[in-house]
């Protein structure tokens, strides 16, 4: 699972996702009841156009059946067939041999349709009652001059188009407001965190600038195991503390960017993790190579290593091990804890995701780590196994 | 090889004779003799049956089974001359006589 396709940017972006899908699948149900739509009009368009014209191809039928009529009679006397420069036409047997046709698309004649149109021609069709030279169908052509056709495209397009856009605008504001009562909830969340944070920082600092003032081996070891235990405590909410302090403020915050001794860091955040490490009997083994440095802002990475290093600590078993090691380009937090499913891992990146309700936190850490290696370009990959514990690697190019 | 060439030729010839002969012997020599020309019938025939298989089979069945109500000439005709006599022609006779008749007389091509 890589982090730069996680979820790093919580509600604005699911809002996105669900606003794209949203009007996807609005513009497909409008886009096919305009289809729909279009299809009825134009094909009324074409009967109201088709009866227009039969009117005058009727008129030519009769004249055309009355020519039949005389050619009939004096067939003997004379064979030129009826013709007349305002309209084409052919007749047919009743097995629909074609006997004669001065047709323009005689290949188009639909013998069981009255009137259509086929290849730029209207054809008419008329069936006799009396077969005049064998002549059971008559068909009449004239040309179909298309003005019918660009004037129902044009009236589709401006209607259709129009009918879209405000269904789209429609759409988009059923969006925002189906969404808005989440956005509302999340908001409330998040300025509770924000209010929340304000208070936490200076009691906070209070008691550990004091608990790092007693000096413990002058008190009993009862006494110094409490003090250690108010230590953890307050250690645990310095963490959360960062960890708001970020979310609420320092993403808004330029970036400080400048060279930063990972090795030093890490040595540094593993000392302060262990004490809280101490209290599940968690051993730590590293392999921190000296000198490996990274361009990137110190407070960020601190919180990214932080939150790793508090991860492997809070999902461990109790008497588990953390193993971390550093080498230019890589970081690597493995731990023997609970572990995870392909599914979860899946969403392990998603704000206010949490697996164990027991283990405490809000379900910010990992959300927090995918927002920082997506601004720098670290690349995040977990492999994980239920009950066997996590591997987080942290790639960057050297 | 030359007396081979003359002796197919005839027999050509007088096949086709031969074709031709059943219809002017057996209808053509009739009608004439009555004034009743054969192409005015045709033309009724296509007038009722309009294409070709339709107006052979016409035909066909009236030339074996001449009856008043398949008949197309008029009262008079009939008061004047009767029904035709039931045709004694072998089927092929009869279906070649038919062939030359619509052949005759059809409208195909003719139409200018």
């Amino acid at each position: 699972m890589s982090a730069s396709n996680a979820t790093a940017t919580g509600i604005n972006h699911s809002e996105r996702i669900t606003l794209v899908r949203f009007v996807g699948l609005y513009s497909f149900l409008a886009l096919m009841i305009l289809i729909l739509g279009s299809t009825i009009y134009f094909k009324l368009q074409k009967d109201l156009m088709l009866q227009t014209k039969r009117l005058e191809l009727e008129e030519y039928s009769k004249e055309l059946i009355d020519g039949l009529k005389l050619l009939h009679i004096y067939f003997d006397r004379y064979r030129t067939y009826p013709r007349n420069p305002m309209y084409r036409s052919a007749i047919y047997d009743a097995d629909h041999i074609q006997i004669f046709s001065t047709l323009k698309y005689p290949e188009g004649v639909q013998l069981e349709k009255v009137i259509y149109t086929t290849d730029g021609v209207i054809q008419y069709v008329h069936v006799l009652d009396s077969y005049y030279l064998g002549a059971k169908y008559t068909v009449v052509e004239i040309d179909d001059d298309g003005k019918w056709f660009a004037r129902t495209w044009r009236s589709i397009l401006i209607y259709g188009g129009l009918f879209l856009t405000v269904f789209l605008a429609a759409g988009v504001m059923l969006v925002h407001l189906f969404l808005a009562p989440m956005r509302n909830a999340i908001h409330l969340l998040d300025r509770f965190i924000k209010d929340t944070t304000h208070e936490l920082n200076t009691p906070v600092s209070a008691i550990l600038s004091n608990i790092e003032m007693i000096d413990t081996e002058k008190v009993d070891p009862k006494t110094a195991k409490k003090i250690k235990r108010i230590e953890i405590g307050a250690r645990t909410i310095s963490t959360i503390y960062q960890d708001l302090t970020y979310l609420a403020l320092n993403h808004k915050i330029a970036s400080m960017n400048h060279e930063v001794d990972l090795s030093r860091l890490i040595k540094e955040r593993i000392d302060y993790f262990k004490i809280l490490g101490e209290s599940k009997k968690i051993s730590f083994e590293t392999d921190i190579q000296n000198g490996v440095k990274l361009y990137i802002d110190e407070n960020k990475i601190a919180r990214l290593v932080d939150n790793l290093l508090s991860n492997a600590i809070k999902y461990n078993r109790r008497g588990g091990k953390i193993v971390i090691r550093l080498a230019p380009g890589e970081l690597l937090v493995k731990d023997t804890g609970i572990g995870m499913s392909e599914e979860q891992i899946e969403e392990v990146f998603k704000r206010y995701k949490r697996f164990d309700s027991g283990a405490g936190g809000f379900g910010i850490g990992l959300n927090i780590v995918a927002m920082i290696a997506k601004e720098y370009d670290l690349q995040i990959e977990i492999s994980s196994k239920k009950g066997h514990g996590s591997e987080v690697f942290v790639k960057w190019r050297v | 090889m030359a007396r081979l060439i003359v002796t197919v030729l005839l027999t050509i010839v007088t096949l086709l004779a031969s074709d031709a002969n059943v219809y002017e012997r057996n209808c053509v020599k009739c009608h004439k003799n009555l004034s009743l020309p054969l192409e005015k019938f045709f033309f009724d025939y296509l007038l009722k049956y309009s294409s070709e298989r339709r107006v052979k089979q016409a035909l066909e069945n009236y030339l074996r089974h001449p009856r008043k109500k398949a008949s197309l000439s008029t009262e008079e005709v009939l008061l004047r001359y009767g029904l035709m006599p039931k045709s004694t022609l072998s089927n092929k006779d009869l279906e070649k006589a038919i062939d030359i008749y619509w052949e005759r007389n059809k409208v195909f091509g003719k139409i200018e």
